[in-house]
């Protein structure tokens, strides 16, 4: 049996009250979403409410999901973007425009980016560099803006395909392209910058 | 400048296969010429190379594990069950069966009680109700056998209580016969042989029914031992009382 029958077949128990097969729906799709959360909105504990949420609107609008108009990991993915986006535009008030060099947030060193890309240098252990390194790219995509920031998770981070992400932001699949070139090359300045501030 | 050529091929059609060049799906020849290119051209060169560097920097972010407990919060927080397969997994508790846990709830309940019934005081309380209570089904009768052999089914308990009211009914009707024989043989005697009351009793009796002059019957004396005209004097005791009086003087 195919994956996308099996996840309707699962589907169609979910909307007639199988709790286990609910259970299944989770087990499968909560990692993904979870890393979209994270990487979207920065934070373990904003992805881990967020992804939450994407459920709770999934459990009570499973029964308007449509074989027939997409897949479904679309029509999570597209659920996940919303949610996202009414978060980015709720939390826009409070959200500080804080420089690279800002001190960063929660479970991460309260060391400045560029001192964190500055030990990259000279670094005592491989595994710590590398890790630094991710947590650098992880604030520089913070910085990027919604539109990109979005376009080159779903394509870089979820590998998905242009016009799956054209289905789920609802542009055409040139503006797709475009955002994630301007995304990428953006990150890439960011980064470059840094590097040129702390060599 | 996207109809400046280098290397035979022009920005616009470098901008194209972008793309595919990044997601490594061109071919040989093209890839070689889109290389080329890059290489020239003042514009396409940088911004091939930063979109490459971005694009490099992102794959090198890899998939975070999201905390133990989310799959738990997930399904309390939609669908308000927890996890079947955590359940699972848990090792599952001993569960007492019912005898033992109602041994439990009894013992729960015994406890205090059986505690304050084993000081001294309580025990010989119990101790003489029950003897007081085994003496007394003694004399009526009551045997613990007679409590193993009853039938405590529907319709015995029904055949139990219909012989229980009707010995009751049986008992109460012989008892009155009884009294109603005894009170007719002692009007019986009572006509045959009357009664003589007491001397004193008979006399007293005997004016009160005689007086028949209307006038109303003596007063009874209150001072049993003085007539009526005899004046009562004041005396004064020979040895009076101390009379102790206590004035309380108000200040004004």
């Amino acid at each position: 049996m195919e994956d996308a029958q099996i996840v309707n077949g699962l589907i169609r128990r979910c909307v007639a009250g199988d709790a286990v097969a609910w259970e299944e729906v989770v087990q499968r799709y909560h990692r993904r979403i979870f890393n979209i959360c994270y990487r979207f909105a920065g934070t373990s504990d904003d992805a881990q409410d967020l992804t939450q949420e994407v459920f709770i609107k999934m459990y009570r609008t499973l029964n308007s999901y449509d074989v027939e108009r997409g897949a479904f990991m679309t029509w999570v993915t597209t659920m996940t973007r919303n949610l996202l986006v009414d978060h980015f535009r709720k939390t826009k008030q409070d959200r500080v425009t804080d420089s690279i060099d800002a001190a960063p947030s929660d479970h991460e060193d309260a060391m400045p980016l560029s001192d964190r890309i500055e030990d990259q240098s000279a670094p005592p252990d491989a595994r710590v560099q590398s890790r630094e390194a991710k947590q650098a790219v992880h604030q520089a995509l913070q910085k990027l803006s919604p539109e990109l920031r979005e376009a080159v998770i779903l394509r870089d981070l979820q590998d998905m395909d242009y016009r799956e992400i054209a289905a789920v932001l609802k542009v055409p699949e040139g503006t797709v392209k475009s955002r994630i070139n301007r995304g990428r090359a953006e990150l890439a300045r960011l980064l470059q910058r840094i590097y040129r501030q702390v060599m | 400048m996207p109809g400046e050529s280098h290397n035979g091929m022009q920005c616009n059609e470098f901008e194209a296969l972008l793309f595919d060049a990044l997601d490594q799906k061109l071919s040989g020849g093209k890839q070689e010429r889109f290389r080329a290119h890059a290489r020239a051209c003042t514009k396409c060169g940088p911004m091939f190379a930063e979109v490459e560097a971005g694009q490099h920097w992102l794959k090198s972010l890899t998939e975070v594990e999201p905390p133990a407990n989310l799959v738990n919060d997930i399904l309390a927080a939609s669908s308000g069950i927890q996890s079947y397969r955590l359940q699972s997994t848990v090792p599952t508790k001993h569960r007492p069966s019912l005898g033992e846990r109602i041994r439990e709830w009894v013992d729960s309940l015994l406890t205090p009680v059986w505690g304050t019934v084993r000081q001294p005081r309580f025990a010989m309380s119990f101790g003489m109700a029950f003897f007081s209570l085994s003496v007394a089904l003694s004399v009526a009768g009551v045997k613990p056998t007679d409590l193993k052999q009853a039938d405590l089914s529907r319709s015995g308990l029904r055949r139990t209580y219909y012989t229980t009211s009707a010995r009751v009914v049986k008992y109460y009707e012989n008892i009155r016969l009884v009294y109603e024989i005894e009170s007719r043989v002692q009007e019986f005697k009572r006509a045959t042989t009357p009664a003589e009351p007491g001397p004193k009793e008979k006399e007293r009796d005997k004016t009160r029914k005689d007086n028949t002059s209307g006038q109303p019957e003596p007063r009874q004396e209150r001072n049993y031992s003085r007539d009526e005209n005899q004046p009562v004097l004041a005396v004064a005791p020979e040895d009076p009382p101390a009379v102790s009086v206590t004035t309380i003087r108000r200040l004004v």
